[in-house]
């Protein structure tokens, strides 16, 4: 068991100008199951890779409990990886995957079968050691692929998107599995993923990055509810939160016909004339006609216990998207116009040239 | 519930129908069954012509003793006989072994270090560096081995570069050596064959997955281990077809000791091609001749077989 921590982790891949990992502070507490998520090319899987010690750390470093690991190679980080594509050595069965680092480690034979029937029957594998990864299926891979990790007994995981070659079924399966196998084993874990949902159901915390810099590191439930930029508000959170440019009034922002009061300090902290409101489809209610935003419905999206309108708004003579979660049981129509207005608490306000959040 | 005078009428009609399809299915068959032969007609007259005649028109010859003129003698398996008891037609086959040695054994060993070594340091260039090892395969045979000849012989390059290496004690006629001869000639075998090799194993090793070095490296394992526990398993298909193709040529070759040897210094570096082609057509034995083919055929053949036989059993 260990923490781990980024300390100003920096990556700069050759003949490129723009960091992929940008000063990277974080911190891992021991036994934490953290997830890094983020849209393609934010850095989420060259943090780990730095991490596992398979890319270099140009500046700043990389501890592994209190030991500075940042030129230590690979083998010797006492870490255990699970790969996308599982990396399965081909020609070998089950248990000599498995065992094939504690193979090298010089673990005797006895106690090297001893500890790969141990994780078998943890991952229910135990009737497949003799068979080769081919004759296994999308799931018994993954399995092995994490079997592989446990028998090393090391202090981190590290799971780059394990679950992304998996139907959709089998991964909400599995990703409570590898969530409950971690905590039980108590080992830290970093994981990837570009699936928030993902992030959301297993992480003990969140880290969202973008563009090689983090965003905000937070337990899932405050990411959600107090998100620190526009960038996090629209990443998490599905369907999307509406993010809408109004006027700042003397009281509040001008919400359609009326105001809301969003608190003086927010409007204080702003920069400009207009800020950035975020409000989630579900804490936007509908209202009487002339009250708040009117919203053109281009789509009723029913899915039983709720429907979701995808409709057009028009603040400052310019057309935004918005969507609206009403009752499944009475959508409107579709191409009617609807009013709608936010739950007072449910707002989030951002200066709308920093995308900053201001005020709470 | 039918009645049973329905049933019986309904099973009669069924019968009827079954006893049509059966009566027209004889003449639909006939023709559907040879149809598809009509298709093959063409390649297989080629094939016979060229290949299956030449080859039952060999083992004929090879029952007789012919000089290729006059008329010939039945002689039985006498030729055969010949072949494993001729010590010189032995060594003929013995030298033809030496050569998988240098033909496919020591290129599939340069290739798979080469191969692993330019995989690992993923090097610029690396197009251009399999143009130039795959050269030799452009080249005709008899090119190389006038090319070759000229640097083997007695003041040629190697014996100048040695020389001027203050090496003058080792320069020696190359291709007048009892002993060094077959090696001589067998090393411009591996000199050809290995571009082949090389990028035959080069296009297997690309497809291997980045990041199962990755695990590798992960799990422990330093260059050599990695090498054996992921590059050497993945080629293996690469190798297999790499071993029957250079075990072929190096039981065949021919032209290479035409030109640079015939087959001497004494016989040396007879090859069995090489005595097909003396016996036939310089000493007008071509029953014996027939009877060489034959056997080096059935050689190929079999040890083909068993290359292939290893490479899948191991891949199960």
């Amino acid at each position: 068991m260990a923490t781990v921590t980024f300390d100003q982790a920096t990556r700069v891949y050759p003949g490129t100008d723009r960091p992929a990992v940008d000063k990277l502070d974080l911190d891992v507490g021991d036994g934490e199951f953290l997830v890094l998520v983020g849209p393609s090319g934010c850095g989420k899987s060259t943090s780990l890779r730095m991490l596992a010690g398979l890319e270099d750390v140009n500046t700043g470093r990389i501890l592994i409990g209190d030991r500075d690991v940042t030129d230590v190679p690979p083998k010797d980080r006492d870490i255990a990886m699970v790969f996308q594509n599982y990396a399965l050595y081909p020609h070998m069965s089950v248990s000599d995957n498995m065992g094939f680092a504690l193979k090298i480690a010089g673990v005797g034979k006895e106690q090297r079968a001893e500890r790969v029937r141990e994780a078998a029957k943890l991952l229910d594998l135990e009737d497949y050691l003799d068979r080769k990864p081919k004759a296994l299926s999308g799931g018994q891979r993954q399995r092995v692929a994490m079997g592989r990790a446990i028998v090393r007994n090391p202090r981190v995981f590290l799971m780059d998107e394990p679950l992304s070659n998996l139907d959709a079924k089998l991964r909400v399966q599995t990703r409570t599995q590898i969530a409950s196998l971690t905590r039980r084993l108590g080992v830290t874990t970093v994981y990837v993923t570009h699936d928030q949902v993902e992030a959301m159901t297993m992480g003990d915390r969140v880290a969202v990055l973008k563009d090689g810099l983090l965003q905000q590191v937070d337990t899932p439930r405050r990411l959600y509810d107090h998100p620190d930029n526009v960038f996090v508000a629209g990443f998490i959170g599905s369907p999307a939160m509406n993010l809408l440019e109004l006027p700042v009034v003397d009281g509040g922002v001008q919400f359609g016909g009326t105001t809301y009061d969003t608190g003086r300090e927010a409007i204080d902290a702003a920069s400009g004339s207009t800020v950035t409101v975020g409000v989630r489809p579900e804490d936007l209610v509908l209202t009487a006609e002339g009250d708040g935003l009117a919203v053109e419905a281009d789509l009723v999206e029913e899915q039983g216990a709720d429907a979701f309108i995808f409709g057009r708004t028009i603040v400052n003579d310019k057309s935004h998207d918005i969507i609206v979660r009403v009752d499944g049981r009475r959508p409107p129509e579709k191409n009617s116009t609807v009013w709608v207005r936010p739950q007072p608490g449910h707002v989030h306000v951002f200066d709308a040239t920093t995308g900053e959040r201001v005020g709470d | 519930m039918k009645s049973s005078s329905t049933q019986a009428a309904e099973l009669g009609a069924a019968a009827g129908v079954a006893r049509q399809r059966r009566r027209r299915r004889p003449s639909v068959n006939s023709r559907s069954g040879l149809t598809p032969y009509l298709y093959l007609l063409p390649a297989f007259v080629a094939y016979a012509a060229f290949l299956l005649y030449p080859l039952i028109r060999a083992g004929q010859i090879s029952l007789y003793e012919w000089d290729g003129l006059s008329l010939a003698t039945f002689v039985g398996f006498d030729n055969y006989v010949e072949v494993l008891t001729d010590p010189e037609l032995r060594a003929s086959f013995v030298h033809a072994l030496v050569l998988i040695f240098f033909y496919a054994v020591l290129p599939v060993i340069i290739g798979l270090a080469l191969g692993a070594v330019l995989q690992r340091a993923r090097v610029r260039g690396l197009a251009a560096f399999r143009t130039i090892v795959f050269l030799p395969q452009v080249i005709a045979l008899v090119v190389v081995a006038i090319a070759w000849r000229q640097i083997y012989a007695p003041d040629g390059t190697l014996n100048s570069v040695l020389t001027s290496l203050g090496l003058q004690e080792l320069a020696r006629p190359w291709l007048g050596d009892y002993l060094l001869a077959l090696p001589a000639v067998g090393l411009i075998g591996t000199w050809v064959q290995t571009g082949l090799v090389t990028v035959l194993l080069l296009a297997g090793m690309s497809r291997i997955p980045g990041d199962l070095y990755e695990a590798a490296r992960l799990d422990g394992a330093g260059p050599v281990r990695e090498f054996f526990a992921v590059t050497l398993p993945a080629v293996r298909g690469e190798i297999v077809v790499a071993l029957t193709l250079t075990i072929i040529a190096a039981l065949k070759t021919f032209d290479l000791i035409y030109v640079t040897t015939g087959g001497g210094p004494g016989n040396s570096t007879s090859v069995p091609s090489y005595e097909v082609f003396r016996r036939a057509f310089e000493l007008g034995q071509v029953g014996s001749a027939a009877a060489i083919a034959i056997v080096l055929t059935v050689m190929i053949f079999l040890i083909n077989l068993a290359v292939n036989r290893i490479g899948e059993r191991e891949d199960a």
